[in-house]
Order: C-alpha cells, then sequence, then structure tokens
C-alpha cells in the first residue's frame, strides 16, 4: 500500500511519458531532417513550418478541449471555413470594417459550436453525430452564403498585410536601428529580411491562442470541469455540477477556436475558399492524439497538442523537402499516428 | 423544455433566414430551372439530357454549367447539371449516372472521374440506346460517340515551351499538380514533363508535387520547394487551386519577379496576378466551350447526325499582354 | 441518545413493475453507527437514494432535527448536511484528491473565474487532519488503492459538513486490514455525533461496528433492533422470513452418479477464488449468494466468455481447455444469459433464426446457403417441445414475452446439441405463470439426462429446483448442502460468510492499530 500511495516521481507520471515521447519525437524530426537536408532549418522553411502550424495548430486547441471532456468535434474544419466566408461576406460584401468582420467570424464560429453544445446536452445527441451533422450543414452553408465563389479581400488589404506582417521582425529592426542605423535590415527590410522576419503575426496568434487556451484549461473552473466530466460524467453531474452548462460551453469554446483558425487562414489566402476545410477536422484531431490527448477522456494537454501539430507539419515539411513522393508522405503520417496511440493505449493498460 | 423549443426556433429560423437571404442573387446567376426535372422526357416537350460533371465547387464547373446552359437555351434542350463534391467520389457519380440512365434521357454527357468504373454502365447505355457524350476529361471507351475535350497533354507542352522560352532554356522548375490519379492530373504534368526532357535538356524539373487543389495545403507545399531549391527558376501550376499556392509562397517569400509562375485556368486571384506581372502567365481552356459543345454534340447524337470523335475545345495562352482581348475574356471566369 | 437526527415515515416508491419501497420507516441518531440490512432487493439502497436525494420518494415524509424536509436532489441533501457514498465509487481518476473533493465548489481566485489552487490544498488537508488521514492532496486518485479512494470519498462527504453519511456496500472491495481502518474512522465520526448509516451484506462486520440494526425485506420494514440484543441467526431470520413460494414443489429425481462437468480450482483476480465443483448427469446445480458473490463470473469462466488465470476443466472426465465461447459450445455446454436481450437474442431476427443460430452448420447446404426446410422444420420442433407462445416462426423475438424468450435461447442450445446448460437468473423479469413452466421444462430436461447448474438469487427457487446447492461469496464457495439439509437460513448464513472471517457473535474491537495511513 505504501508503495501504490506514495507519489510516482513526476517524471515517470504516464501523461509526461506521453508528452515527453511526443516531444522527443518532434526533436528527432527535426534532427533527422536537419541532417538530410541543409535547406530545412533556413529562417523561411522555419518560418513556414510556423505558417503551415497556425491553422491546424489553432484548430487542435478547441478539438482538444472536446476530447478532454470526452467527445469529440467532427465539424471543427468546416465551421472553420463557414466563418472564413462570415468573415468575407461581412468585409468585403457588406462592406464592413475589417474588425467588425472578425468579430463575425469569431461570432459565427462560437455559434455552431454553441449549437453543437446544445445538439449534445439537450438534444442528447451522441457527438460524433451531432458534430457530423455539423460538418454538412456548415459545408454547405458556405457554399450558400459565397454563392460558390471564393470572395476575396481585395478590398481591404490591411487584413493580409497585417496577418502576415511581423511584429517581431519590426521589434528586431528598431533594436538593430538603435545600435546601427544604417545596417542594411533598417534601410531596406524587404530585401534583407531579419531571422524572425519569417515568423508572421497570424503565428504569434496562434501562440497566443494556445497561451489562453493553456491558462483556460489549467487555471479556470472550465477547465477542471473538462477534465472531471471526461474522467466521470456520473461522478461530476452528482457532485451537483451543473454538466450540461458546462458542456455546451466546451463546444462553444472549440467553435470559437475554429472561428479564429476562419478569420487566419482566410486573412494568409487572402481569400474565404468555400469548398476547403473537411478534412482539416481530422489533421486537428490528430494533433491532439500525439499530443497525449486521450480520445477517452480526462487526459490532454495544451502543450501536447502545440507539440502534435507541429509534428505533423513537421513531418509533412521534411518529407517534402526531401522530395519524398506524396504517396508515401500519407503512409508516413498515417503510421506516426497510429504508433502514437498504440502507445496511449499502452500505457494505460 | 423551454429552452430546447427556443433552440428548435431559432435554428429553423437562421436557416430559412440565409436560404432566403442568399436564393435572389443566387437566382440570376443560374439560369437553370429551380428543380431539375423529376418526370422522365415524356411528360415534357423537350428532350431531355443529363450533364454530369466531375464537379461543382470550383469556377471551372461553373462556367462549364454556364455554357451548357447557354446551349440548351439556344438548342432547345431541358438539361440537368450536376457533379460530386470531391474528384474522388467515384462512387458517387455512378449513382449519378445510373439515375439519369432510369429517367430514360435522350441523351448523356459524362465528364467520368474514373473511366474504367463506367465501362458497365456505359454499355448499359449503348444497348438502351443512348447516346453518351464525353467532355473535359472524356471517358477511356469506345463508346462515346464523341468527347469534347481540352488536349491537356498539348495545352501543358504549350506551358512548357512558354517556360522554356521565359527564363532562358536553362536552370531549375518545379511542378505542383492537384492529383496523381485524375486524368487531367496526369495529362498535365506528363505533358509538361515529356516536353521539357525532350525539347531542353538544360532544362531540370526538381520537384513535382500533389496538394489536392487545396489552396492553403498548395501554399504550404510550394513554400517548402522553394525554400528547399534556391535556384528554382520557375514554377508550373497544373490547375487553379495549385497555381494560387504558388502565388501565396512566392508573396510570402517575396519572390515577386525572381520566379517565373505559369498557371492554368483562370480566377480572379489568378487574373489579378497575370496583370500585374506577378505571374508570367497561363494557360486557359474554354470551360465554356466545354459546356456548349457537349451538350451541342449530343443534340446532334439524338438527331443521328454523325459527329468526329474528338471536339477539341481547344486552349489559349494568356499574360498580361492579351488579357482583355475579347476572345480571352470570353474564356476566362472570375 | 437525545432526539433522532432523521425520521423516515411512510415512505413509498414505485419503479414499473416493482414496488420497490412499502410505507418504510427509517429512524437514526446522532453518534450512532446504524446498519441496514436485507437481501437483494429487499430495498435498503432505494430508501437511501431516498434520503440523499437521488430519488423522489412518492409518499411519506423526512423529518431532519425535528423539522420536516424536501430533498429534491443530492445538492440540497450535502446542503442539509446528509452524504451518500455509493456502492461504485463515484470519483474522477483523472483527477487529484483535492480536486475530487471539491468539485463543483471550488476555491476562487479574486478574479472569479480562476481557480485557487494552493487554497483547494490546504482546504483538502485541513478535511484530512480532522480524520486523521495521511494522505497528499495532489495525488491523482487513479493512483490509490480502493481503499484509500474510499477514504476520499469519505473526506468528500464529510467536507460538506455532513452529520448523516450514508455508506453503501464500503468495505465490499477492502482487505481486512483496510477494513480496519475505515472502521477507525467510523469509530471516530461517532464521537463526533455524525450518524451513519451502513448498508451491509457482511453480518459479522456489523455485529463488529453497528449500534442498531434495521432489516428489510421485499421493500417492507421489517424491525430496528440493538446489535447488541441481537444474533445474527436472529437477524437472518427476519431477512429471510418468507414463505415458500408454492405449495408443491416437484421432486426433482434422483440424477445419476456420472460426473460430466467439473471445475478444479477456478481462478480469476479477485472475481473468483480457488472454485472446484462437480455437476452430475441429470442433475440441477443451484447456485446461489449474494448479487456479486462471483456466480456469474464462475458461469462466464466456464463458458469460456472471461479468461481465467488457473484451474481446469474437465467434460467428461476429459481435461479440455475452454478458451472461447465457440470452444464451450464445441464441448456441448451452453449458456443463457442473465441480460437475456444483450447477450442471448438477436431481437431483431425472428423465431426461426434464433434457435438456429448457434448451430448453422448443422444447416448448410452444398454451396454454403442455407437449408430453409431444415431449420423450419427444426424450429417448428423446438417450438411445440418447449411450448413457445408465438404467433409464427417469422415472429422477431423483441415482440415476445420474456417467458417465451427464455424458451427461445433454450430452443436455440438444444439445437446446438448442448448437454451441459447454465442457468443465470432464469426467471429474471419473468411473470408467476411462465415461472412455474420454466421450472417444468428444467425439471424435464434434467430427467432427460441433460445436467444443469442454475444460478438464481432467490432461495425459494434455489430450494425448489435444485438437487443440490453450491453457496458462494465474495469469489469463493462457502457452502455446498445437499437439498434435504438445505434451509434458507443456512444458505444465507454460507452466503454472508467472508472466506477468512468465521461467525462471530461476540463484538470484535472496534478500532484496530492503524496501518500506513
Amino acid at each position: 500500500m505504501e508503495a501504490k500511495t506514495a507519489p510516482r516521481s513526476s517524471l515517470l507520471r504516464p501523461e509526461r511519458i506521453q508528452r515527453f515521447l511526443a516531444f522527443g519525437g518532434l526533436i528527432a524530426l527535426i534532427v533527422v531532417f536537419s541532417l538530410a537536408s541543409q535547406y530545412f532549418l533556413k529562417p523561411d522553411n522555419i518560418g513556414g513550418i510556423f505558417l503551415a502550424t497556425a491553422v491546424n495548430g489553432v484548430l487542435a486547441l478547441g478539438v482538444t478541449f472536446v476530447i478532454i471532456n470526452g467527445g469529440i468535434d467532427l465539424s471543427v474544419g468546416t465551421v472553420m471555413t463557414f466563418s472564413a466566408v462570415m468573415t468575407a461576406q461581412f468585409i468585403t460584401i457588406w462592406q464592413m470594417p475589417v474588425p467588425v468582420g472578425i468579430l463575425a467570424g469569431l461570432l459565427t464560429g462560437a455559434l455552431c459550436g454553441l449549437a453543437n453544445g446544445l445538439m449534445v446536452t439537450k438534444m442528447k445527441v451522441p457527438p460524433f453525430v451531432a458534430t457530423l451533422g455539423m460538418l454538412y450543414i456548415t459545408k454547405g452553408l458556405s457554399l450558400v452564403v459565397s454563392q460558390l465563389k471564393p470572395i476575396y479581400f481585395n478590398d481591404t488589404p490591411i487584413f493580409n498585410q497585417v496577418a502576415m506582417g511581423s511584429v517581431l521582425g519590426d521589434l528586431a529592426r528598431v533594436v538593430i536601428g538603435v545600435f546601427d542605423p544604417s545596417n542594411p535590415m533598417v534601410l531596406e527590410p524587404l530585401a534583407n529580411p531579419t531571422i524572425v522576419d519569417p515568423i508572421k503575426n497570424i503565428v504569434l496568434v496562434f501562440f497566443g491562442a494556445a497561451i489562453i487556451a493553456a491558462f483556460i484549461l489549467g487555471k479556470t473552473i472550465l477547465g477542471r470541469y473538462t477534465f472531471a466530466m471526461g474522467s466521470n460524467v456520473e461522478a461530476t453531474r452528482l457532485s451537483g455540477v451543473n454538466v450540461d452548462r458546462w458542456q455546451t460551453a466546451i463546444y462553444t469554446l472549440c467553435g470559437l477556436f475554429a472561428g479564429l483558425a476562419g478569420v487566419i487562414i482566410g486573412a494568409r489566402l487572402n481569400s474565404a475558399q468555400p469548398a476547403l476545410g473537411a478534412g482539416y477536422e481530422l489533421d486537428a484531431i490528430a494533433a491532439a492524439v500525439i499530443g497525449g490527448t486521450s480520445l477517452s477522456g480526462g487526459e490532454g494537454s495544451i502543450l501536447g497538442t502545440v507539440i502534435g501539430a507541429f509534428v505533423i507539419s513537421v513531418l509533412a515539411n521534411g518529407l517534402r523537402i526531401l522530395s519524398v513522393p506524396q504517396e508515401w508522405q500519407i503512409v508516413v503520417t498515417g503510421t506516426i499516428l497510429v504508433l502514437a496511440v498504440y502507445l496511449d493505449r499502452r500505457r494505460k493498460k | 423544455m423551454k429552452s430546447k423549443n427556443l433552440f428548435v426556433v431559432v435554428s429553423l429560423l437562421l436557416v430559412v433566414a440565409m436560404i432566403a437571404g442568399c436564393q435572389p442573387a443566387a437566382a440570376p446567376a443560374t439560369q437553370a430551372p429551380a428543380q431539375p426535372p423529376a418526370q422522365p422526357p415524356a411528360t415534357t416537350a423537350k428532350p431531355y439530357i443529363p450533364v454530369i460533371s466531375k464537379g461543382f465547387q470550383h469556377q471551372f464547373w461553373q462556367a462549364v454549367k454556364a455554357g451548357s446552359e447557354k446551349a440548351a437555351k439556344e438548342l432547345n434542350v431541358d438539361i440537368t447539371f450536376e457533379g460530386p463534391e470531391t474528384e474522388a467520389m467515384v462512387d458517387k457519380q455512378v449513382e449519378m449516372f445510373q439515375t439519369a440512365l432510369d429517367k430514360k434521357p435522350a441523351a448523356i454527357c459524362l465528364a467520368a472521374v474514373d473511366s474504367k468504373a463506367f465501362i458497365p454502365l456505359l454499355e448499359k447505355a449503348k444497348a438502351a440506346g443512348i447516346p453518351v457524350i464525353g467532355f473535359d476529361s472524356g471517358v477511356d471507351s469506345d463508346i462515346p460517340v464523341a468527347t469534347a475535350a481540352t488536349d491537356n497533354i498539348a495545352a501543358a507542352a504549350a506551358a512548357a515551351d512558354k517556360m522554356a522560352e521565359l527564363i532562358g532554356g536553362s536552370g531549375e522548375v518545379a511542378i505542383i499538380a492537384h492529383d496523381q490519379t485524375s486524368r487531367t492530373g496526369i495529362d498535365r504534368v506528363k505533358g509538361f514533363t515529356d516536353q521539357i526532357k525532350a525539347k531542353y535538356p538544360n532544362i531540370t524539373i526538381v520537384d513535382t508535387q500533389y496538394g489536392g487543389g487545396d489552396q492553403l495545403k498548395s501554399t504550404d507545399i510550394a513554400k517548402t520547394v522553394i525554400g528547399a531549391h534556391p535556384n528554382l527558376k520557375g514554377y508550373f501550376g497544373a490547375n487553379e487551386g495549385s497555381i494560387i499556392g504558388v502565388l501565396n509562397a512566392a508573396k510570402e517569400l517575396n519572390m515577386g519577379g525572381k520566379l517565373t509562375i505559369i498557371g492554368y485556368d483562370s480566377g480572379k486571384q489568378q487574373k489579378d496576378a497575370i496583370r500585374s506581372g506577378f505571374q508570367a502567365g497561363a494557360i486557359t481552356q474554354d470551360p465554356i466551350g466545354i459546356g456548349y459543345k457537349c451538350v451541342e454534340a449530343a443534340v446532334k447524337a439524338m438527331k443521328g447526325e454523325k459527329l468526329d470523335k474528338n471536339i477539341d475545345t481547344g486552349f489559349k495562352w494568356y499574360d498580361k499582354t492579351n488579357i482583355d482581348d475579347p476572345e480571352i475574356v470570353a474564356v476566362l471566369y472570375d | 441518545m437525545g432526539e433522532p437526527l432523521v425520521v423516515m415515515e411512510g415512505i413509498d416508491k414505485s419503479f414499473p413493475g416493482v414496488h420497490a419501497l412499502d410505507q418504510c420507516h427509517f429512524e437514526l441518531l446522532p453518534g450512532e453507527v446504524h446498519a441496514l440490512v436485507g437481501e437483494n432487493g429487499a430495498g435498503k439502497s432505494t430508501l437511501m437514494k431516498v434520503l440523499s436525494g437521488i430519488y423522489k420518494a412518492e409518499a411519506g415524509r423526512i423529518v431532519y432535527k425535528g423539522k420536516e424536509v424536501e430533498i429534491p436532489n443530492p445538492r440540497a441533501a450535502q446542503q442539509l448536511g446528509i452524504s451518500m457514498i455509493h456502492q461504485e465509487l463515484n470519483l474522477m481518476p483523472h483527477l487529484t484528491v483535492a480536486q475530487n473533493i471539491f468539485i463543483g465548489r471550488e476555491p476562487r481566485h479574486h478574479i472569479r473565474f480562476m481557480l485557487d489552487e494552493k487554497a483547494l490544498n490546504d482546504q483538502a488537508q485541513q478535511v484530512f487532519a480532522l480524520l486523521h488521514l495521511n494522505l497528499d492532496p495532489r495525488i491523482k486518485v487513479a493512483d490509490l488503492t480502493v481503499a484509500k479512494q474510499q477514504m476520499v470519498e469519505i473526506a468528500k462527504a464529510l467536507s460538506f459538513n455532513a452529520e448523516v453519511l450514508i455508506m453503501d456496500e464500503p468495505t465490499a472491495a477492502l482487505t481486512d486490514t483496510e477494513i480496519d481502518e475505515l472502521f477507525r474512522i467510523i469509530d471516530d465520526l461517532r464521537t463526533k455525533g455524525v450518524g451513519v448509516v451502513h448498508i451491509s451484506h457482511r453480518l459479522e462486520e456489523l455485529k463488529q461496528i453497528s449500534d442498531r440494526v434495521t432489516v428489510m425485506r421485499d421493500g417492507k420494514y421489517i424491525d430496528t433492533v440493538k446489535t447488541r440484543e441481537a444474533s445474527i441467526d436472529r437477524i437472518i431470520s427476519m431477512m429471510v422470513g418468507r414463505t415458500i413460494f408454492e405449495a408443491t414443489p416437484e421432486v426433482p429425481e434422483k440424477p445419476s452418479e456420472e460426473i460430466v462437468l467439473e471445475a478444479k480450482n477456478l481462478t480469476r483476480g479477485n472475481l473468483i477464488k480457488d472454485v472446484s465443483f462437480q455437476l452430475k448427469k441429470g442433475e440441477i446445480l443451484g447456485f446461489s449468494g449474494l448479487v456479486g458473490a462471483g456466480r456469474t463470473e464462475v458461469a462466464r469462466a466456464v463458458f469460456g466468455a472471461d479468461p481465467i488465470d488457473s484451474g481446469e476443466i474437465y467434460v467428461k472426465g476429459i481435461k479440455v481447455h475452454i478458451g472461447s465461447p465457440n470452444d464451450a459450445v464445441k464441448h456441448g455446454i451452453g449458456y443463457l444469459s442473465e441480460d437475456r436481450k444483450r447477450y442471448g437474442l438477436a431481437l431483431g431476427m425472428d423465431v426461426e433464426e434464433n434457435v438456429v443460430l448457434a448451430a448453422f452448420k448443422k444447416f448448410l447446404g452444398a454451396f454454403g446457403w442455407v437449408n430453409r426446410s431444415k431449420t423450419r422444420s427444426t424450429a417448428e420442433q423446438y417450438v411445440k417441445m418447449l411450448a413457445v407462445k408465438t404467433p409464427s416462426l417469422q415472429q422477431k423475438v423483441r415482440n415476445l414475452s420474456g417467458g417465451n424468450q427464455q424458451k427461445v435461447i433454450l430452443g436455440k442450445w438444444l439445437t446446438a446439441d448442448t448437454n451441459i446448460l447454465i442457468f443465470d437468473e432464469p426467471t429474471r423479469g419473468i411473470d408467476v405463470g411462465a415461472k412455474s413452466e420454466i421450472y417444468h421444462l428444467l425439471n424435464n430436461l434434467a430427467q432427460q439426462g441433460k445436467s444443469i447448474i442454475m444460478i438464481s438469487s432467490e432461495l425459494p427457487e434455489i430450494l425448489r429446483m435444485s438437487h443440490r446447492v453450491v453457496v458462494m461469496c465474495e469469489g469463493r464457495i462457502t457452502g455446498e448442502l445437499n437439498i434435504a439439509e438445505a434451509t434458507q437460513e443456512k444458505i444465507m448464513q454460507y452466503a454472508t460468510q467472508r472466506g477468512e472471517v468465521l461467525l462471530v457473535d461476540e463484538p470484535a474491537p472496534t478500532s484496530a492499530p492503524l496501518g500506513d495511513a
């Protein structure tokens, strides 16, 4: 009994092992790819990896909450698209100011998430079915609202410029400028980017969102109940927690993140592409799972999910740089995913 | 209980409002009857020709649709235009074809996602005496009486010639295409690659990747490839989604003017890039012509007229200099 | 001990088809440990769930500290100071001890939606101090033993300043030293004036810890006695004091001496402990015991539905390996599950299809199709023989009554040439008329030389049907009785006897030295 009740050495806790595995895997990938190709570690490529992670990463943040809570959200990809379309509808078609459009996109995502939550808690539709329905609904609505055409943000170039600018780069230039005003990086920024210029603002948005998500999950009531419900929903209910309300809140939060992803993808592509989105939910779920979030609920972390999202994009990027045929890239991604879930199962036994 | 009812009502309202809000705007754009004729042609005066395409979401297919509707109006026939959501949905398309056959149409126009999957159904159509007209990528079979399509191999070869000319006959180029299994994907990559290999020994194709026509994925791919090949001089994108990826990547990497970009088809973003000189130019097919000519051929076949096996709908090269020529404007779409 | 803490009067509660509580009475004094006993389904848990706000009574009143109260939900009960620890622990394994204790009422940071983790752990520590418990509030509950988890539940209940603590079978999963520690805590609570309700099947344990015992039977209140003044025999007779169901039991014929099935030292974790028994040809062997005694587990192990850790099974004297139900069927063993709908029947299929399901191979024609005329005649034969009341062979099994569904399953096993039949609660949910029909059928089968194991929680049924009775308690066989010597009281004594403990009438010391806590 002594051994069982004493806290195990913190490094050996199963969830830490999983996170360590994912992180170790990520480092291993980076080492292998940087040895295999001299271009892998170039600032532009690193920036590219960050950018490629942003959309999937933000989607995965929301999905992490839902999965820890014991549910699943299949609609995040198309909710993202629908949010992008609504943002474009507000900004380009209805000529609203950009911040209003961004707000509309976020709100659209949150409303879709709210609808998911109400379907799950009030109508008692299983999450898989409810969110599958939402996948189709938002996929269709995106096409209806956009009338099957991409909507461009050409009248509001500021949207793309801000998103794809680099505050970090500007800061670096200011700092360099103080010490060396004649440095070419200061005088001709376009031709001489600083090393942090490839880190675009939407990447910072992603990191900001991740920090907020980690805060909500770790430090707030919502996060606590996310774990509690995923761990044992009946016990949580018997403890007097209003389970339905909190679950709805979790789906809404997930929708909000999908909305944010919609704004990000719109800004990056400078357009809302209504046919995009289906399939993105699987990448997001994969990121969460690789990062140690258990599909049976109760465990997971934001840090893990962020690592998982990077594993996916580093893998894709590295294999492309090595010109591995695409079909094999897909096989490798699938293998990594199964391996991650297998480890998840094994440590549970 | 109360909140449940409220939810149902609100969501219904939302849906209705969206449909209502978009309907008037959508109507003039598509002049098709609001609903496909559910009845067999016996009850309508006009002959019925279903047009089964490979998709409907992309601008290209919308243009094909516009062309076929134009022909239908001029030649006084009823058409329906439908296609699966993605170009991978063979089963869905087979089902559409089966349903179309059951309605006993006067003729069927088909752009097969997978030719081989259609052979039994094509034989069924032949036995029933219903002529089949292929369009776009066509159908690998003797049964279709005619095929209205772009010669994609020739078109991609023309793109290769332009690329060679613009980069001075030597250097590294890369290709990004939509997928490695569809006819158009295969033909365009093959046409471009073969032409370079045969005629321009000093040009090397350093990478060929596929982005599924997804703009975001294509962007990330193109970015990686450009990063991995600093000496890259040219980039060929084999469809609209792919070339948009190349444009985004080049823009994000500040490659304006350093890279010769050649695209395929049109679309607003590509047209803008060509106008500004960011993109060298593109091959355009004639989607409206494809739609028009396949319905026209179907009407002829229905009347028993003799048809050429291959109806070449042609392709054109366009760049900054001729983008506003009337004959180019006619085949471009937004 | 002064004024009662809780008085429940005239409590009535029905579930569809069951009158679970009938005019029930209960009284709890402050600082007393009050045992609540009764057979399975006597209504103990139901009565306490009414008190803790999980069920709502249809009639009756609850007086708490001299005032009549309404208890609409668990929250309200907790606010009054009434907490219940359920049989299946209600904890969130992925959360820490402190997080579990304060779930739903976490101390907050001065920014309202933020948690104050430090205050949380400190408050948990204070509760542990009250209980003299040495437990780290930051450990995850999943990493604790069951006993420690139970302590967490108790701590959680007390953190509501509970004055009434209800424990439903708290010792079921505990070892002896763990039970000692639990009793120490209960004793501690008693001195603090908390009223403790202790629901248990272990009568010897009640002697050890409780002050008074209330006995319930068939949803009715029987009596409340002082523990010191009541012998275990008297409590048992109050628990079972019911006349045997139906006057004339059919006298089963004496089975032959040929042993068709023998299990030797079956063991599976904590559920089956060293179980050995023999089954003779033409015999009905009754398996008695309380819910959770491990009878179904033994049946499933013999049938190959669950793996065993060790032990041997002999069919007709030959050692066999049964690794799956398929193996069992090959050796002529059939199992009629307690949960017919889930495990026994394809509800959406018709009578004919269900009857031939387990022996499909017998009906396959030359090219792998099913020989319909053969399946039909076989199904017809069994429907007639078992007197299944069905409008046609094509009737969906879903639409038949419970008794007829049971017969269809039986037909299925007979079609598969099964000689050893294990019936798990064969008459559960079947009305009285159909019951005697099933009994009749079992006797017939035994006379025809089939061997039957019948698991039943109804003592009259066991006594009426069996040639021999095996009694289990907590995974062990605690007794074996010939039908001539078997009585309800004897069976009940074996059924409440823990493996290592002998029946004691003397109250044992209530507090034992502490373990490692």
